[in-house]
């Protein structure tokens, strides 16, 4: 038997099924925290093992409430065989030994789930090989069990194991036997979510709640029309405010370094600055919609029915505003930023700093909210900037007005649709013309649309790019929502026009059978066809968000002139779940930023966003909330993604169950008041 | 810049601030109690609510000033085994979890007052507390559930 530590310095992890070999780099002892103690096993950059029989797993994605700080933990715990209750969770450092670490797209189970059973299962046989070793007997007559490996009357718990394990070889993919999926233990059931005690006692610690020794609190001027910069300010009236201590420019404005952050709020307020506002203090909401209408192309076919569709621009409004503290030093730089990208925002930290990779820290606590916005990492330049510049760590704090009208923003759409059917009221010709502003690329205003899930005969769909300063960033879903609303809308236009249920014209339209059980199930669940109470109607609508398939019904009334929506029926099909009340808990805060978005609009006039915060730009309250029943439809296929799947139907769902109600049709978003 | 002398969970205190600076500022900044959050700075979302003598208000919009003779209680002052902080783990209400301890604080206040309510009463209590994950239905099963445990039947 032998006890000599020997500390792992590197792993490779092939993902499962493509045969990828991801090599990665181990750091051997933890960037943060205390030394590691001498009997601590660490087979890979997700695991830590302790001899006192915790287990640490590393989550190397943002817990922005989507619950993956709980769920990452989940698959490696499953297969390394792991006691839940000692299992204790650290966000990672921003490394690219993680891989891509970026919080978007709905893609951090799908695109760890085999890298993390191979963590686990990499582990579970190196304990087990340990335990067979001390007692000298077969590893195969060896299993593993909540914590501990076992052998006839013998056991030894993983903490009494590290050291002999640390020792051994780490086993290549090949020799690793990972768990038969009906010998999951956490998989599939509906854990609690780790950090909800911390929520629910106001202990957890955000990013905007991170204190430090002399830190101060800032607050930028930014200009109010997008492309302006400062031309020249006077700050005589905020020195002479009681607390405030620097006044710096940086590049998106002046900032204001006070004792508090009301301190810095008002100081900041206090500056009279003015500004070169540039060219976009010309445009108008009218002026941007006539852009957009000009770029549409006149009809390939003369098309027996034509419609127009529009969304506005939106903001993200997270609860947590955007935020940064820094600590800026000339030999070393920490950084917390409720960021969905770490790693961009270290290497804007390094870039602005000029410091070493090495003493570069981004620390990433629970997020109030991601929803996109903070894939962007503007704050944390802005933060870096201001520290660096007063040589004190700093607070940086957007007010909700600045959130709100500096922000970045989903792109306003502005859709053409057109289409002929044949006899069967099929549609022959479908095209689907979308113009906007792109966030990356034209084709990010295409999301759904050119992927649409019907056969629709002869099918044109193009994305149209209009350049403008305006900040644009992905938004929960990115053009998901905007394609669903235009084109679901459309189909029910089209089922009129044929004559047909849209229930059984969207069946019949349907490529796959995949497709159609999830659309069967969210009709069937809903009793569509059945009647309703006075006064309210069913409207459905079907899309699939990165192929994911979600079906939904919604049910709506009208009362005082304002739709009431009762229900959401919903159905999806996301493969083999991780955590099924995770994935309802998803369902409904799509539905929730779904329905948002019925009244929300970010508009503009000379230049400049009209809302300035939640009276402008009203979120749902809690008596606008539906009823929300999600179905889940079984699946043993690899898991996929649901942070973005429950937005994209809700919209089209309601305005079709509207259409039902008052026999007109809304294309526009907002709903305007006057609309019934 | 003023000596002024606070209640809060219990405690007194006596702190240097400017009157005017609103008491949800104070709490973070000065006293470091940041489980009340910052959410629009014009009491429109209900991220700040703390009880001012067991009165849910918004701490953004109260200056300091006005609150030196009132018992101020923040989530922190909840000390994490009330009933509600229990039914919220029981229901699994939080996502972000920002909005939350703002949350509870008013559903408290609202229990303090209407000890069963309805989901109409719910629905008002609660209507200037803002949830962007629209974890509302379950705050409202958690409010039910805290009200019937405490007597009445709930509905």
């Amino acid at each position: 038997m032998s006890t000599q530590l020997s500390r792992r310095t590197f792993i490779k992890v092939s993902a499962v099924g493509g045969g990828l070999l991801l090599g990665f780099e181990l750091p051997a002892v933890p960037k943060i925290g205390a030394q590691t103690p001498e009997a601590t096993f660490i087979p890979n950059a997700y695991l830590r093992i302790t001899s006192d029989d915790t287990i640490t797993i590393m989550v190397h994605r943002s817990e922005m409430g989507q619950g993956v700080q709980t769920a990452i933990p989940m698959i490696l715990a499953d297969e390394l065989e792991a006691d839940w209750t000692r299992v204790h969770l650290e966000q990672a450092p921003a490394d690219s030994t993680y891989g891509d670490q970026v919080t978007g797209g709905s893609v951090s189970i799908s695109s760890s789930y085999g890298t993390l059973r191979i963590a686990g299962a990499t582990a579970r046989t190196m304990l087990i090989a340990a335990a067979a070793q001390i007692w000298n007997v077969d590893p195969a007559a060896c299993r593993a069990e909540n914590s501990r490996v076992i052998h006839e009357e013998k056991q030894l718990s993983y903490g009494e194991l590290t050291a002999t394990a640390a020792a051994l070889p780490i086993p290549r993919r090949q020799e690793l036997q990972l768990k038969d999926s009906s010998a999951f233990r956490l998989i599939g059931t509906s854990i609690p979510n780790v950090l909800t005690p911390q929520y629910v006692d106001g202990t957890a610690q955000y990013a905007i709640d991170v204190r430090l020794p002399g830190m101060l609190y800032a607050a930028v001027a930014r200009c109010p029309v997008f492309g302006g910069r400062v031309e020249s300010y006077d700050d005589s009236r905020t020195k002479a405010f009681e607390g405030v201590r620097h006044i710096v420019e940086i590049e998106s404005g002046v900032a204001v370094v006070a004792d508090n952050s009301w301190a810095a709020l008002k100081g900041r307020d206090l500056l009279d600055i003015t500004w070169d506002e540039g060219a976009f203090v010309a445009q108008n909401d009218d002026t941007l919609l006539q852009a957009f209408a000009a770029e549409i192309p006149s009809a390939e076919v003369a098309p027996a029915i034509e419609a127009i569709y529009f969304t506005p621009y939106l903001a993200h409004a997270t609860m947590e505003p955007m935020n940064c503290t820094a600590d800026v030093r000339p030999d070393g730089c920490d950084v917390w930023a409720p960021t969905q990208d770490r790693q961009q925002a270290k290497l804007v930290a390094i870039s602005l700093t000029g410091l070493n990779r090495d003493v570069v820290n981004i620390h990433v606590p629970p997020i109030g909210c991601g929803l996109g916005r903070r894939l962007k990492v503007d704050y944390v330049e802005e933060a870096v900037q201001i520290s660096k510049l007063v040589s004190v760590p700093i607070k940086l704090l957007w007010s909700r007005a600045d959130d709100i009208q500096n922000g970045a923003y989903r792109p306003a759409t502005y859709h053409v649709l057109r289409a002929t059917l044949d006899e069967q009221g099929r549609p022959n010709h479908y095209e689907h013309h979308i113009v906007g502003q792109p966030v990356a690329a034209a084709s990010d205003l295409a999301y759904g649309a050119s992927d649409h899930p019907y056969d629709l005969g002869d099918s044109v769909v193009r994305a149209h790019s209009v350049m403008l300063p305006i900040p644009t960033a992905y938004f929960r879903s990115v053009s998901n929502p905007t394609s669903a609303f235009a084109r679901e809308a459309f189909v029910d236009e089209m089922a009129e026009l044929a004559g047909q249920d849209p229930y059984e014209y969207r069946m019949a339209l349907l490529r796959n059978e995949r497709f159609k059980v999830v659309l069967e199930s969210a009709a069937r669940a809903a009793s569509w066809g059945n009647p309703l109470p006075e006064g309210h109607a069913h409207g459905i609508a079907f899309h699939t968000t990165w192929g994911i398939p979600v079906a939904q019904v919604a049910e709506v009334s009208i009362s005082q002139d304002k739709p009431h929506i009762h229900r959401i029926v919903c159905a999806i099909d996301c493969g083999l779940v991780i955590n099924p009340d995770m994935v309802v808990a998803q369902m409904e805060s799509g539905i929730a930023v779904g329905l948002s978005s019925l009244f929300n609009a970010i508009t503009f006039e000379n230049g400049r966003v009209q809302e300035g915060n939640f009276h402008e730009y009203p979120l749902l309250e809690m008596k606008a909330m539906p009823v929300v029943e999600v179905h889940i439809v079984p699946s043993t296929a690899m898991p996929e993604g649901v942070g973005e799947m429950g937005i994209p139907p809700v919209v089209p769902a309601v305005i079709n169950a509207l259409y039902k109600l008052t026999g007109k049709r809304i294309r526009q978003l907002p709903i305007q008041g006057d609309v019934f | 810049m003023e000596p002024i002398t606070l209640h809060v969970n219990g405690q007194r205190l006596t702190i240097d601030a400017n009157p005017d600076m609103p008491l949800l500022w104070v709490l973070r900044d000065l006293l470091g109690l940041t489980g009340t959050k910052y959410g629009c700075g014009i009491g429109q979302c209900g991220a700040c609510t703390v009880h001012q003598d067991g009165e849910a208000i918004p701490s953004c919009i109260t200056p300091v000033s006005e609150i030196h003779d009132h018992e101020i209680t923040t989530i922190e002052g909840l000390g994490g085994n009330d009933p509600l902080q229990r039914a919220w783990i029981a229901e699994s209400v939080p996502q972000c979890g920002y909005c939350q301890p703002g949350q509870i604080m008013a559903a408290a206040a609202l229990l303090i007052k209407h000890p069963n309510p309805d989901d109409d009463a719910i629905d008002e209590a609660m209507a200037d507390n803002l949830c962007r994950c629209g974890t509302y239905q379950r705050i409202r099963r958690a409010i039910h559930l805290v009200a019937g445990q405490t007597g009445g039947s709930a509905t």
